[in-house]
Parts: structure tokens; C-alpha cells; sequence
């Protein structure tokens, strides 16, 4: 399966990934309804928010609506979905989404759009077990 | 799976039993801000169904859920009107923010009827989900009235908007059986099990007093049919006077927004912080989700609060041995063991092959849900009893026939003290040597009320009514059963002792239902942190507690995620036991859904205007005033020798600084009289201090006033109260 | 001597929140700790040593049912 992997600290904050994302996901631009998002430290530099595809969100769902697709990639299925949230309290990394103008859950699904915005490489696909 | 009783074995063919005896299409509604603004009436005497109009006036006062129930009983009963006449009610409902997907704990149902125990209204509160999808289907509260002829099944399709009253002669009534047979029979396909639920009673409902109502959820995990029990009061024999073998509510089409809220963005935003609350803090508070509420066993023994030995003792050295360490051995669990979509406290545990040991089931293997701490007190504590397996066998026969773990529990207790006592023996239960500790003889008593024969016929009449048999038919001496039996307007107690705690014997006494801890649970803020040193604080918190948990009632709330986690900072707050930013939680989910913006005061006002309509419910059914806020000796202080002995230090320590009595030098029974006169008083003196806050008079009737201030001085409320006001 | 929820109770050197607990037989998980009014941080069970004399508050908050 392939995941978006980060070397953060080659980040530059120009937010470009979130565009691409959002594009891919909802056909806008905008950084709130990206899957991947970007935040500035506090002291220096950007953390990199995205979903690993590790699955702990798979068995937290009550109606099963989240799977791993053939690829390996972590999918919600949205005739499943009740629009719980229990996948984004209880994602360890809080890669799991939620914006006011929707009303179920959305993540990273490994397309790899972000990561082909990229100008300095900070994101990038990989191979993962 | 079948009952063996009947030759029908596939539902295809139990199917083709059933009768149609009326049918009723309704045109579908939108759910608007958490409400149908809809009610469905059903009466199974004369198959009339109708819909009723909900008014703004209504949801205004009485909200939903429990207030829609009372509502709705108080226009359906007079005051002559008993348990098992036709025009007994029952209601069932949800309410506004009731069946939202978002938050820990909103799908619950509140029923309401009048109570073959205690013969007032009684409002039980259950998971599963019938309450959100009767809802959904376009209903906010179900009425049922009248009796049928044979039994029936009222099938409600919320997906095709239909209603349907059917005779049902073949399917066995005990509800593990029954539940999965209807899921089947009324589910589309395999995956549409789940959106099916199923409410059904048993056959020990039939015969005794103590029936309870099991609500179902398909789990599509386990792929099995769960169930959730509204326990108290006896619902459940009304079900089956009335003739009702079960509910049936198919609902296909659940989404998030279902609810149709003013603001979905508030609700997903603050379930979301819960659940987040819960990931981060579950596995260092109480661990709800890997052992639900057994956590309470251990700790209720180490501060001397787990009933024992019918409410004697606090502690037993063998109460380790059902604690959660050992449940945790026998529950499969998953990460999602809530009974509502959402809920991640995931408090609904089970073991999911135990292999039954007796009755009539013997031998099968069976899911069995629970058990919860209440159960594991009452069954086993209470009557002596720490062997896991029996309370697991006892909680699933109790579960399948329809009857109440905790007055089941309690009175059994009661039982066998007053055979250990010798007031009741071999000849008079039948052979039954109902000895603490005897687990067979609690089970045998259980099936015999299940046949509807024996001793367990009697018992299964309850506490209040077998004090009056044993002492009419067996000479027993009925101050010392009053004193034993611990039961109050009827209803037995729940599984806490409350022998310690002035607060709560208020929490147990000055109750509407009677003695459920639903109300209040303030044995730690009096006995262990002395917060509530004097009357007006106790009488403040038995005003607070029970106003802010009757509001779970009103909108379709579980009380568990209120206080069974708390946010990290919660400590720091002006007041930690009300856990603060829950509140508020629960304040905006209320605006959030309905639209109607409140405060955390109004939160209590809305309470207040359904407790004291509930309160004058009771009095014009003939109970509710100061009188019938007594309780057993039992649950105030010392009644036997054996008790005091037991806990000697304390009470000859409580002689000496509050009484100004010198214990030393005078008998057990000398210490036990001067200790009951000065408790008792103390009772009284509670009650006082209780109704002034609440605003009732000393004969605990609301006042005109405070009728006047929460606006239900509506005339036939007025007329109630006024024999009783000077 | 220390007072702990109003009740006095042995004082002995070098103990901690937990021994406090311990001897109280306060098992309950649900707890507020404050020595002297001021509250004490669950990490600090262990290594936070009360001084004879202080007043413990171990407030336990609700829960169950």
C-alpha cells in the first residue's frame, strides 16, 4: 500500500498540498476541507497532518463503513456511515476530518495529488507494509 | 433458534401464523429540530391507531421523553384507575436530542406506565433502538392503551409508513428468543437487521410483578440481536396484561442528520471533544469501555457500600470474586459496545457464549448481556452469592423472562433473610432452601416464576406484598419486615447501601418512583468528602441532582457520559461535581438541536416543571406526600444486633459526638433504640429542609406558588393540591 | 497527625499522596486531591510528600448507575 510519507522539516507552509487536496476531495480550494493539513509550530517550521492508513479507525466505526480498500488504503463507505464522528475523536493522530458543511467524516485516501504539488518534496508517496 | 415448545421452526412459517387484525398507513414527516411534532396512538383493545398533533405548549413544559409520558398517562388515567385496567398506558419516547448519532449516550427511550408495584407512574429509562427510530419513523412519543384479546405484535414500518396490529399466536414470548425470531422475520435482508428493533418482555412478566421490557439492537459485529432492559417498575407486566407479545419498528434510512438539527455543526464539534475526552481518559478513570459498570463491585465493597446479605453488610471478603478482574475474563469485547450509534463510552458488554447451567433452556449456548454492577450487587452480593457463573446465568434467565434484575436482586434478598430468619421455610417455599449464598434455589425461584407456579408466584409479587402475606399467613412480625424489606412506595431498592449516608437516604426516599438512584447518588459528597454538612446543603443537593438528571429523561439521554469520564481540568473548576463543561455540553447540544437557545439554569427549570408535575401525579394517584417518603429502617441505620456489631466503632463513636450519649455500659439493643430515635429524627428533619428547597409544603405537596413559577398551574393540577394547602 | 477528609489519621515520615490513599483504603479513581487547599496532579501521587499537620482533601467525584 502506498501512504503519504513527510520529511517536515522541508516544508515551507505555502499550503499547496491542502489546495490539491480539497480539489481532489470537494472540487474547491480550500484548506479546511483538505485531508492533509499544515500547521505552524510555535517555535519554528510546520507540522504536517495526514492519515497514515494504520485502520484503528476501522474497528471504532458502530456500522462498519470503514474498510480497507484493495489497495490497502483506509476508505468510508458513505451509504454505510452515520455521521458519528467516533473515527475523528478517536484517530491516535487526528487525521480523521470533520467540517460544518458536511455531515460525515472524511480523510486522506492516498491518491497522491498533494504530494505531486509539492515544491520542495516535503511530501511524497511510499510503500508501507 | 427455537424454544422447543412450539413445531414451528423457521420464522417463514411462524410467519404465517400471525393474523392481521388492522392496518394503518400514515403519510411521512420530516423530523424538524429533533422533533416529529407527531404522536402515534395505538389501542389494542378495539385496534383504533391514531396520530395526535404535539403542541408548542407541550414541548415547551414537558420537552419529550419521561414529561411526554407523564403527559399522556395523566389524560389517559383517573385516579381510581389501576396497573391492569385497559386505560393504563403505556408510553414510550425518546426526545429532541434523542436519537442524534454525534454524542456519547443519546439514544435512549423513557417508558412510562402505571406501576403494578407501586400503582404511581413509573419512568424506566433503556438503550437500543427503538425510541430513535420510532422517531425517525415520524413519531415522538408511542401511546398504547387498551387490552387485547390474544396475543399481538404492533409492527411499525417506517419505511413504508404502514402500522400494523397482528395476532401472533406461536412465537415463544421469552425475549432472547423472540427478539432474534422477529428481527428476522421483519428485517429485508441480513444487513437490514440493523434496522430492526424488537421490544419484548418474557414469561416471568406474566406471572409476577417485577416485568421489565428488554429493547433490542442488532450488533452487526458480533452479527448477533442485543438487549437493553427499561428494568424498573414492572412495565413489563403491563406488556403482557395487555396482551402484547412485542413491538417491532423497522427504520432503513439513518443518517447523521436524521435528527434535522437547527445546528449540526455545534452537535459533530462538540461529540467530537467527547469522544476525544473518552479516547484520551477512559483507561485512567473508569474504565467503561473494557469493563462497563462491573468497575463499581470492588470499589462499592472497599467503602463499605456493596449490598450484602439483603442491605446487612457493606463488604464481604469474597466480593472479589465478581469483580470486573473476573468479568473481564468473560466479556468478548469490542470497540464499539454502545447501545446507540456513537456512544463510545461503549458501556453494553456481554459474554457472548455462556452454556446455561439449569432451566429450561439448559445447556444451549447464549449471548448474555451485561452484566452491569446493579445486577452483580442485587443477584449476587445482595443475596450472598459470588459465584460469577450463577449471576451470569441469573442476569440471562432474568434478561429472557422479562423480569428486573434489581428487584429481583432485592427481593430475593428479602427472601432469603427471612428464611436464614425462619419466618419462611422449607414448607413454605416449597421445598426451596432460599439460603444466602444458594444460588440453585435463587435460580429455581426465578424459573418457578417464569411457570407461574410456587413459591416463586409469591415472591414475584413483591417485597411490599409479601410482608403482608407473611404476616397474615405465616404470623411474621411486620414492624421487623418493615424494617427488613427493603422497599419504598412499593419499588425495591437499588444496589447501593445508603445506611451511612443521610444524603442519600434522601436520594433513595424523597424520590417520585421510588428508591432508583437515577435521582441522586450523593453517598460520596456526604459520607466520604463531608461537603454536605448540614441539612440545607444536603437539601440543596437532593434540590440539584435529582432537577439535573431528570433532564436526561426530557431529551433522550444517558446519564453515563455525564460523570463517568470527566475533562482533564475538571478538577479546577468552581465545581467539580456537577462536571461543568459537560453541562455546558449538554446546553448547547439542547440549542444546537431545537433551536431555542437556553441556559444551564433553564436546563433545571425544565426539570423542575416535569418533577413536581410527577410529584402531583402521584398525589392525585393517592401517594406523594410526606408519608409515603419513608423508608425501611434497614436502609437508615442499624436494625439487628449483628448489624451494629458490625460496624460498632462508627455507630458508638456517632452516640457519643452527635448524640452526647455515653455507649459504654450499655446493651447492643440499648444502643440500637437511642441510635434509631436520633437517625429517624434526623430523617425528618432532612425531609423538611428537602421540601422547603423544592418549594412544597411540610406535608410534601408542591406549593401553589411553585406551581405558579413553572407555569403547569393548569386547572386539574390546581384542583389536586388545593385539599392540601392551607 | 493529618487531617484527611475531616478524619486524623497517623502522620508518618516521608509519606506520599499514595500512601495516603493506601492507608485510607481510597481506592476510587475519581478523585480530587488538595493539601492545604491546593490541588495536587495525579502524577504527583507518588512522589508528593505530605507534611504533618497538612489537611489532605481527597474529594471523590460520582459516578455508576
Amino acid at each position: 500500500m502506498k501512504v503519504v510519507e513527510k520529511k517536515a522539516e522541508l516544508c515551507i507552509g505555502c499550503h499547496t498540498c491542502e489546495q490539491a487536496c480539497s480539489k481532489v476531495l470537494f472540487k474547491v480550494e480550500d484548506p479546511e476541507k483538505s485531508a492533509i493539513r499544515i500547521f505552524e509550530k510555535a517555535d519554528e517550521g510546520f507540522d504536517i497532518n495526514v492519515c497514515n492508513q494504520c485502520g484503528e479507525c476501522i474497528d471504532i466505526c458502530p456500522v462498519e463503513a470503514i474498510y480497507k480498500g484493495k489497495n490497502g488504503n483506509v476508505m468510508i463507505n458513505k451509504e454505510k456511515c452515520v455521521g458519528c464522528f467516533a473515527c475523528v475523536g478517536f484517530c491516535p493522530i487526528s487525521a480523521m476530518r470533520q467540517h460544518k458543511d458536511y455531515t460525515q467524516p472524511f480523510k486522506c485516501i492516498s491518491c497522491g495529488a498533494c504530494t505531486r504539488e509539492c515544491p520542495t518534496e516535503a511530501i511524497f508517496m511510499k510503500e508501507k507494509e | 433458534m427455537s424454544c422447543g415448545k412450539c413445531n414451528k421452526t423457521t420464522v417463514e412459517e411462524l410467519k404465517k401464523t400471525h393474523k392481521l387484525l388492522a392496518e394503518f398507513d400514515y403519510e411521512p414527516v420530516k423530523v424538524e429540530k429533533g422533533y416529529a411534532n407527531r404522536t402515534l396512538y395505538v389501542n389494542v383493545s378495539d385496534n383504533k391507531i391514531e396520530l395526535k398533533p404535539v403542541s408548542e405548549e407541550l414541548k415547551e413544559k414537558f420537552i419529550g421523553g419521561r414529561g411526554f409520558g407523564l403527559w399522556y398517562l395523566w389524560q389517559a388515567v383517573t385516579p381510581e384507575t389501576k396497573w391492569n385496567d385497559p386505560e393504563n398506558e403505556i408510553i414510550i419516547s425518546s426526545g429532541p436530542i434523542g436519537g442524534i448519532t454525534q454524542y456519547p449516550g443519546t439514544g435512549k427511550s423513557y417508558v412510562v406506565s402505571l406501576s403494578p408495584l407501586t400503582n404511581i407512574p413509573i419512568d424506566s429509562n433503556v438503550g437500543g433502538y427503538f425510541g430513535p427510530f420510532l422517531k425517525f419513523s415520524g413519531f415522538d412519543a408511542l401511546e398504547i392503551q387498551g387490552k387485547a384479546e390474544n396475543d399481538v405484535i404492533i409492527f411499525i414500518d417506517g419505511d413504508n409508513h404502514k402500522i400494523t396490529i397482528e395476532e401472533a399466536p406461536e412465537e415463544c414470548v421469552d425475549s432472547h428468543i423472540l427478539a432474534e425470531q422477529l428481527t428476522e422475520m421483519y428485517a429485508d435482508s441480513e444487513e437490514g437487521k440493523k434496522n430492526v428493533s424488537v421490544v419484548s418482555a418474557g414469561s416471568a412478566a406474566e406471572h409476577t410483578r417485577i416485568g421489565m421490557l428488554n429493547f433490542s439492537y442488532y450488533d452487526v459485529r458480533r452479527k448477533k440481536v442485543k438487549l437493553k432492559q427499561a428494568g424498573r417498575g414492572g412495565i413489563g407486566t403491563v406488556f403482557r396484561d395487555k396482551k402484547i407479545k412485542a413491538l417491532v419498528i423497522k427504520f432503513s434510512n439513518l443518517k447523521g442528520d436524521s435528527n434535522n438539527p437547527a445546528d449540526f455543526d455545534t452537535i459533530a464539534k462538540t461529540g467530537i471533544k467527547l469522544h476525544k475526552e473518552i479516547h484520551d481518559f477512559d483507561d485512567l478513570q473508569n474504565s467503561m469501555r473494557k469493563t462497563g459498570t462491573t468497575y463499581l463491585v470492588s470499589i462499592m465493597n472497599d467503602y463499605d457500600l456493596l449490598p450484602t446479605c439483603n442491605f446487612q453488610f457493606g463488604n464481604h471478603p469474597e466480593a472479589h470474586k465478581i469483580s470486573s478482574k473476573v468479568f473481564k475474563n468473560y466479556f468478548n469485547i469490542t470497540k464499539t459496545d454502545g447501545c446507540w450509534y456513537g456512544c463510545t463510552l461503549a458501556c453494553a458488554k456481554s459474554v457472548d457464549v455462556f452454556k446455561l447451567k439449569t432451566g429450561p433452556y439448559k445447556g444451549q449456548k447464549v449471548i448474555v448481556d451485561g452484566p452491569e454492577y446493579e445486577t452483580i450487587a442485587g443477584v449476587g452480593s445482595n443475596c450472598g452469592i459470588f459465584d460469577p457463573e450463577a449471576v451470569l446465568e441469573c442476569n440471562f434467565y432474568c434478561d429472557t423472562y422479562g423480569v428486573d434484575t434489581i428487584s429481583f436482586g432485592t427481593l430475593c434478598a428479602f427472601v432469603m433473610e427471612c428464611y436464614e430468619r425462619g419466618i419462611i421455610n422449607k414448607e413454605t417455599t416449597g421445598g426451596l432452601e432460599l439460603k444466602f449464598g444458594n444460588w440453585k434455589a435463587q435460580l429455581e425461584l426465578l424459573h418457578q416464576m417464569a411457570r407461574g407456579e410456587g413459591f416463586g408466584k409469591i415472591a414475584g409479587q413483591g417485597i411490599k406484598r409479601m410482608k403482608e402475606i407473611f404476616a397474615k399467613d405465616y404470623g411474621a412480625d411486620i414492624n421487623f419486615l418493615n424494617d427488613i424489606g427493603m422497599e419504598a412506595k412499593g419499588l425495591e431498592f437499588a444496589e447501593y447501601m445508603p445506611k451511612e449516608s443521610l444524603a442519600q437516604q434522601g436520594g433513595f426516599g424523597l424520590t417520585n418512583k421510588g428508591p432508583q438512584h437515577d435521582e441522586a447518588w450523593l453517598i460520596f459528597m456526604d459520607m466520604v468528602n463531608k461537603q454536605l454538612p448540614t441539612f440545607e446543603d444536603k437539601a440543596e443537593a437532593l434540590h440539584y441532582f435529582p432537577m439535573f438528571r431528570t433532564w436526561f429523561s426530557l431529551v433522550g439521554l444517558c446519564k453515563l457520559p455525564w460523570n463517568d469520564i470527566v475533562p482533564e481540568d475538571n478538577a479546577e473548576t468552581d465545581e467539580p461535581h456537577k462536571i461543568p463543561e459537560h453541562v455546558q455540553n449538554y446546553v448547547d447540544l439542547f440549542t444546537a438541536v431545537t433551536g431555542k437557545k437556553i441556559t444551564k439554569e433553564d436546563l433545571i427549570l425544565q426539570s423542575e416543571r416535569v418533577y413536581n408535575f410527577q410529584r402531583v401525579f402521584n398525589i392525585r394517584m393517592g401517594k406523594g406526600r410526606r408519608k409515603h417518603d419513608d423508608i425501611p429502617y434497614r436502609a437508615v441505620g442499624p436494625v439487628t444486633v449483628e448489624e451494629y456489631e458490625s460496624r460498632q466503632e462508627r455507630y458508638d463513636k456517632q452516640l457519643k459526638e452527635e448524640v452526647g450519649i455515653n455507649p459504654e455500659g450499655m446493651t447492643t439493643e440499648e444502643k440500637i433504640k437511642v441510635l434509631r430515635e436520633y437517625r429517624e429524627k434526623r430523617y425528618e428533619k432532612l425531609k423538611d429542609a428537602v421540601y422547603k428547597r423544592r418549594g412544597w409544603t411540610m406535608d410534601g405537596v408542591p406549593k401553589l406558588e411553585t406551581l405558579k413559577r413553572l407555569g403547569i398551574d393548569y386547572p386539574e393540577v390546581v384542583e389536586i393540591i388545593k385539599q392540601y394547602l392551607d | 497527625m493529618i487531617e484527611v477528609n475531616g478524619e486524623h489519621i497517623p502522620w508518618k515520615e516521608g509519606m506520599t499522596i499514595q500512601d495516603v490513599l493506601e492507608t485510607c483504603r481510597y481506592t476510587y479513581p475519581m478523585v480530587i486531591i488538595k493539601v492545604n487547599g491546593k490541588i495536587i496532579k495525579r502524577a504527583q501521587y507518588e512522589t508528593y510528600k505530605v507534611k504533618d499537620g497538612d489537611v489532605v482533601q481527597v474529594i471523590h467525584l460520582m459516578s455508576g448507575g
